[in-house]
């Protein structure tokens, strides 16, 4: 009888429990990102933030050890990368000055929007997203900053994602290999395309949108920016990423292209949030 | 205070340390992209230390939490999937499971690849088709990545878990850890 009773307060705690999570699923997938549950979680996200701060700046030599130990033999080829990109940059920064210097004057003259200087808010990660599911990181700033949804975030490289949803002084960051994340992106010949993410560890996935052009002709290695067309979410010529891979399928007009990030996702630090939104 | 109440109030700070780990240092022990999932954990010891209801009740909570940082899923699957999986993995334990040196280790594998499965499909069921976009393959690599973690850290998360639930009803039907592991006594059949 007693087995009885307790197997039966099991079920009757479980099915109490089932029908809060399914309540609490239907009204915050019916607020749509509004409403009590998301200012709940909103002030949970900010009074959280000093202790993930805190607890962050204190584990992140922890972290960065056991990444160096998870990933030695990445690094290792990683690093020998770079000292070839150093010697690489080195030769080229004596020209690289001469150019910028004529770039700035041309630019200055056609008053283009990105080169305009869009104010920017620095902020740093608090929250590098521990979800598997999700691939977005929490910045330590929010709407007391200026910060809103949809503001594109980038660091040096480039892109980094824009700006999911804010609470007072912390916001979340959708990264660009977010399978829910699209940026319109120029490509060769006039054409534009839209590059979208499609998973943490895979590269971007580019679809052509205009069909009555040519097929671009893109080549492995070419960096692609942001088209910054009307009604497009981010601003002209961000940096988005380097195609790795172009390859034309059997009886399709137009290339398949992939696109590596310019911006190393995994070792973000500080971002810059651009107080843009579209016109 | 009674040993209940304490048992439940280190629990909860249990699941307070381990959802601020996971968020400041979880991101850091990615393996090939896939992070490890503590709140599962803890839900997979309660459900081994505690039954049933425990697995049930901590699976809620620790959900609940996971679910306070998430922001492209709503609020309350984690919860749902922690909590099932959690009352899973406690009943299994009562009732099938048999004694075995191996058994956290296994259990912890077993719960934390069915957990990623059960997310992604209630997740689908419950209008989060977004959750599939990433590919299948993606989703086996989370499944059996974060399954692993699990079975490293199953020995540590559960001594702990064990210490955090002592003087509760579910630890006392299921009885004290022996030698860092959970009793050998087996819950009544039902």
């Amino acid at each position: 009888m007693a087995v009885y009773r307790r197997s039966s307060r099991t079920r009757y705690v479980l099915a109490v429990l089932v029908l809060a999570a399914l309540t609490l699923v239907t009204i915050d997938a019916r607020s749509n990102g509004t409403g009590l549950l998301s200012d709940i979680r909103g002030k949970v996200s900010d009074g959280f933030a000093p202790l993930q701060k805190g607890t962050h700046a204190v584990l992140q030599p922890i972290g960065n050890f056991l990444t160096g130990a998870l990933d030695y033999g990445s690094l290792r080829h990683e690093n020998q990368t770079l000292r070839n990109q150093i010697v690489a940059l080195q030769q080229q920064s004596v020209q690289a000055a001469g150019e910028e210097a004529a770039a700035e004057q041309v630019l200055a003259e056609q008053h283009l929007p990105f080169v305009s200087g869009i104010p920017t808010v620095s902020v740093e990660i608090i929250d590098n997203g521990s979800s598997n599911f999700e691939n977005s990181v929490t910045i330590d700033k929010g709407t007391t900053s200026g910060i809103a949804a949809g503001q594109p975030v980038v660091a040096a490289g480039g892109l980094v994602g824009s700006v999911l949803s804010v609470s007072a002084h912390t916001a979340t960051v959708v990264l660009l290999t977010d399978p829910t994340f699209a940026a319109g992106v120029r490509l060769p010949g006039a054409n534009i395309g839209t590059a979208q993410g499609v998973g943490r560890t895979d590269p971007m996935r580019v679809t052509i949108d205009t069909t009555t052009l040519a097929a671009p002709k893109v080549k492995v290695g070419e960096e692609l920016v942001t088209s910054g067309l009307d009604f497009e979410k981010f601003p002209p010529n961000i940096p988005v990423g380097r195609i790795v891979a172009e390859s034309i399928s059997p009886g399709q007009p137009e290339p398949d292209i992939t696109l590596a990030p310019l911006v190393d996702l995994g070792q973000l630090s500080y971002l810059q949030v651009m107080m843009w939104s579209p016109q | 205070m009674s040993p209940h109440v304490l048992a439940r109030l280190r629990i909860g700070l249990l699941l307070f340390v381990a959802i601020l780990v996971q968020t400041s240092l979880g991101s850091d022990l990615r393996v090939a992209g896939v992070a490890p999932d503590l709140m599962v954990l803890v839900t997979i010891c309660a459900g081994m230390a505690g039954g049933a209801e425990a697995g049930a009740w901590v699976g809620f909570w620790a959900g609940l939490a996971a679910d306070m940082f998430l922001t492209s899923t709503p609020l309350g699957l984690s919860a749902l999937t922690y909590c099932l999986v959690g009352a899973a993995i406690g009943a299994l334990r009562a009732g099938v499971l048999q004694e075995h040196r191996a058994l956290i280790p296994a259990a912890a594998f077993v719960g934390t690849a069915a957990a990623a499965l059960l997310f992604v499909a209630l997740g689908d069921v419950l209008g989060q088709s977004q959750l599939l976009d990433a590919g299948r393959s993606w989703l086996i690599r989370v499944a059996l990545i974060e399954a692993l973690w699990s079975t490293v850290l199953s020995i540590p998360v559960s001594i702990i878990y064990a210490w955090a639930a002592r003087g509760s009803a579910g630890s006392e039907r299921v009885g004290p850890p022996r030698g860092g592991m959970i009793s050998t006594e087996r819950l009544p059949a039902r």
